[in-house]
C-alpha cells in the first residue's frame, strides 16, 4: 500500500497554475526523486503536501488520513517532516536546541507545567536532550551541539535541517534541495545520511537538481515541468526519456 | 545549555541566591522610606518586563500597548476594592485574570500582524485603553482618578509599611522570575524563540503557531496584570497618566536595553532604566537640582541610552554582561584542578 497517495492535486497563484493535476504515489521505505527545471512546482508541491498551502483541487492521503486542509505543525504530527529549500533554521539557537525543537511535537511540557517544572517535566527534557542529540550524531552532526546554528557553514546548516526533521521522529520525510550549495565531498556525505535514515525505515522523498546524486540514491523518480507531471519511473528509465531530456535541455538553452 | 551544567550554571545559582538574600535583607539593614518605595516600583517594572521579555524579547512580538495591561491590572485591582470592597487577594487574583482576557481579545485579531503593524495595533489598543481609562468616569474615577485604594492585607495582617510592600513587591518578583525562567529554559521557550526566528521552521516543528503567540500574549498581559494591581494597593490612587504610551515604550526600552533573548537581561533592563529619574534614592546627597535635571531630560537619557547600546552593544547589557564574565574567567588560572 502507498504510504502517501498525491491525486490530481493543482495548486494556482493568479493566473498560473504552479502544479497542474499532478499525481503519484510513494511506498514505504523507498527514496523517491521530485526533478524538474526551476519554477516546475517542486516546492509548491512540497508546501501542498506539508500543509503550508492548500491546493485549489486534488487530495493528499498519508497513511489513510488526509492532508489537505490540515495545518503544517498537525502535518509534522501526522509523521511527515520537511526541510526548506532556503534553510529555516533557529540561528541564536544551538544545534542541539534547533534538534530540540524537533522533539517538540512528541514531548508534551507546556507553559504551565514548565512554569511549575511540575514532575515529569525534566525526565522528558533529559530525553529530549538524549534523541536530540542522537539525531545529530546520526547526521554527523554530533560534535557541533554547542555551536549556534547561525555560526555554522552551509552544509552542516542542511544537514542540521534534517537532524531536526529527523527528531519529530517522521515516517516520511521531504527533503527541498538538500544538495544545493554543498561540494562533491559533502554530497557524498549526505548521500551516506539519506540512506541512513532509509535504513531508520523512514521514507523519503527528495527534491534535488544534482543528478548524480538523483541517480545514485533514488528507487524512483517524478518529472515536473511547468506544473505538470512528464514521467516517472526508475532512475534508467528516466534518464532516456524524451520528453525528460527534451525540457532540461529547454532549461538550458533558456539559461543560455 | 542543557548539555552541560556544572560550573556556570553553580555560579548562576549562587549569584542568584545573592541577589535574592541581599534584596531580603535589606530593610532590616537599611530601612529608607524613600529608597523602599522606589525600589517597589522597580519591582513593579521587574515584573511588566518580565512577561514582555516573553513576548517580545524571546518570541519577537512586539507590544507598544503593554501600559494598557498593566492599567487594565491596577484598576481592576482598584475598583473592586473601593467600590465593591473586595479583599486585597481575590483583587490581585482579579487583576490577573482580566489583563489575561485583554490579552487574549488584543492577540486574537492581531495574529496575522508582524513588525510594524504589530506594533500600530498594540499602540492603537494601548491607546484606547488609555481612552477608556479616562471616559469611563464612572467607573476609573476619570481623570481625576480612582483614590482611597487599601493596602495589601491578607486577613488581619495589613501591610502598611514601606518595608512590608517592599518585601511583598520583590516576593512576586521573585515569583515572576521563577516562572518565566521555567518557561524559557524548557520546551516552551524554545518554541517561542523557533517563532522568533522561523515560523515556517516553527511550524515544520509542529509547533501551533497560533496558539503559542496567543499563550504568550496572555501570559505576558498577566503579569503586567499582576504589576498593576501591586501598584494600585502600593500607592493607592491611580490615574490615567500612569498608563501612558510613553510607559509602554519605556519599557520597551527596558528590554531592549537588558538584552532581547535574556529574562536576566531584561529584568536589569528594567532596574537601571526605573532607577535613572529617581536616582537620588540610591545616591544618598545628590543635589536635588540634578535628580530635577534627570527627570526632566529622562526621555532624552532614555533615547541616548538606547541608541548607544544599539551601537556598541547589540546583544543589550545580558550580551555584555556575558562577555564580561568571559573576560573574567579567561583571566583567572584554570580552575579545574582547583577545584577538583
Ligand atoms: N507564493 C507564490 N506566489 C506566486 N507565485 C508563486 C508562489 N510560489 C511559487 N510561485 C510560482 O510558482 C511556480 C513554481 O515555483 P516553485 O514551486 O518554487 O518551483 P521549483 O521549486 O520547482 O523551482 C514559479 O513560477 C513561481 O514563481
Ligand atoms: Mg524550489
Amino acid at each position: 500500500m502507498s504510504l502517501l497517495a498525491v491525486r490530481e492535486v493543482t495548486k494556482r497563484f493568479g493566473g498560473l497554475t504552479a502544479v497542474d493535476a499532478v499525481s503519484f504515489d510513494t511506498h514505504e521505505g523507498q527514496i523517491k526523486a521530485i526533478i524538474g527545471p526551476n519554477g516546475a512546482g517542486k516546492t509548491t508541491l512540497f508546501n501542498v503536501l506539508t500543509g503550508f498551502e492548500r491546493p485549489e483541487d486534488g487530495t493528499v492521503t498519508f497513511d489513510g488520513r488526509e492532508v489537505v486542509g490540515m495545518r503544517p505543525h498537525r502535518v509534522v504530527r501526522a509523521g511527515v517532516a520537511r526541510t526548506f529549500q532556503n534553510t529555516q533554521l533557529f540561528d541564536e539557537m544551538s544545534a542541539l536546541e534547533n534538534a530540540l525543537v524537533g522533539r517538540f511535537p512528541r514531548t508534551r511540557t507546556g507553559m504551565f507545567s514548565a512554569s511549575l517544572r511540575l514532575p515529569g517535566t525534566a525526565k522528558e527534557e533529559r530525553l529530549a536532550q538524549e534523541e536530540a542529540a542522537k539525531t545529530l550524531r546520526l547526521v554527523g552532526l554530533g560534535d557541533a551541539s554547542s555551536v549556534p546554528a547561525g555560526d555554522l557553514p552551509h552544509g552542516r546548516r542542511r544537514l542540521l535541517e534534517i537532524a531536526r526533521a529527523l527528531a519529530t521522529e517522521p515516517r516520511l520525510m521531504l527533503l527541498d534541495e538538500p544538495a544545493a550549495g554543498l561540494n562533491s565531498s559533502e554530497t557524498e556525505a549526505l548521500a551516506e545520511v539519506l540512506y541512513r535514515i532509509r535504513a531508520e525505515g523512514i521514507t523519503l522523498l527528495v527534491v534535488e537538481h544534482d543528478m548524480g546524486l538523483v541517480m545514485e540514491v533514488s528507487d524512483d523518480i517524478v518529472v515536473l515541468n511547468e506544473g505538470k507531471k512528464i514521467a516517472e519511473g526508475p532512475p534508467r528509465l528516466i534518464q532516456k526519456d524524451p520528453a525528460v531530456i527534451e525540457a532540461y535541455l529547454g532549461e538550458e538553452e533558456a539559461d543560455a | 545549555m542543557g548539555a552541560r551544567p556544572g560550573r556556570a550554571q553553580r555560579s548562576r545559582l549562587v549569584l542568584i541566591a545573592a541577589i535574592v538574600i541581599a534584596l531580603a535583607a535589606l530593610p532590616f539593614v537599611y530601612s529608607d522610606a524613600y529608597l523602599l518605595k522606589v525600589l517597589s516600583f522597580v519591582g513593579i517594572n521587574v515584573i511588566i518586563v518580565a512577561g514582555l521579555s516573553l513576548l517580545f524579547g524571546y518570541a519577537g512580538q512586539v507590544s507598544l500597548g503593554h501600559a494598557a495591561f498593566y492599567g487594565i491590572g491596577a484598576y481592576t485591582s482598584g475598583v473592586l476594592a473601593v467600590r465593591f470592597g473586595w479583599p486585597w487577594i481575590a483583587c490581585v487574583a482579579a487583576a490577573v485574570v482580566v489583563s489575561a482576557i485583554g490579552g487574549l481579545i488584543l492577540a486574537v485579531p492581531t495574529l496575522r500582524l508582524k513588525g510594524h503593524y504589530l506594533a500600530m495595533a498594540t499602540l492603537a489598543f494601548g491607546q484606547i485603553a488609555y481612552v477608556a481609562f479616562v471616559e469611563a468616569k464612572g467607573i476609573t474615577g476619570g481623570i481625576d482618578g480612582l483614590s482611597g485604594i487599601p493596602s495589601p492585607s491578607l486577613g488581619p495582617l495589613e501591610l502598611r509599611s514601606a518595608e512590608s510592600n517592599y518585601l511583598l513587591v520583590w516576593f512576586f518578583v521573585g515569583v515572576a522570575l521563577l516562572l518565566a525562567g521555567n518557561i524559557v529554559a524548557l520546551r516552551p521557550g524554545r518554541a517561542l524563540r523557533a517563532l522568533h526566528a522561523s515560523e515556517a521552521g516553527a511550524q515544520a516543528c509542529g509547533i501551533d503557531v497560533v496558539r503559542t503567540k496567543v499563550q504568550v500574549f496572555v501570559v505576558s498581559a498577566s503579569l503586567a496584570g499582576l504589576a498593576g494591581s501591586l501598584f494600585a494597593h502600593l500607592v493607592g490612587f491611580i490615574s490615567p497618566s500612569s498608563f501612558t504610551l510613553v510607559l509602554s515604550i519605556e519599557l520597551v526600552a527596558m528590554v531592549v536595553l537588558g538584552g532581547m533573548g535574556s529574562l536576566a537581561g531584561a529584568a536589569l533592563g528594567a532596574v537601571v532604566l526605573t532607577l535613572i529619574p529617581n536616582l537620588d534614592a540610591v545616591v544618598p546627597g545628590m543635589s536635588p537640582r540634578a535628580v530635577e535635571l534627570l527627570q526632566d531630560w529622562n526621555a532624552d537619557i532614555f533615547g541616548v541610552i538606547l541608541i548607544v547600546v544599539m551601537l556598541f552593544m547589540p546583544g543589550g547589557l545580558a550580551a555584555g554582561a556575558g562577555r564580561l564574565a568571559g573576560w573574567v574567567r579567561r583571566r583567572r588560572p584554570a580552575p579545574s584542578e582547583a577545584e577538583a
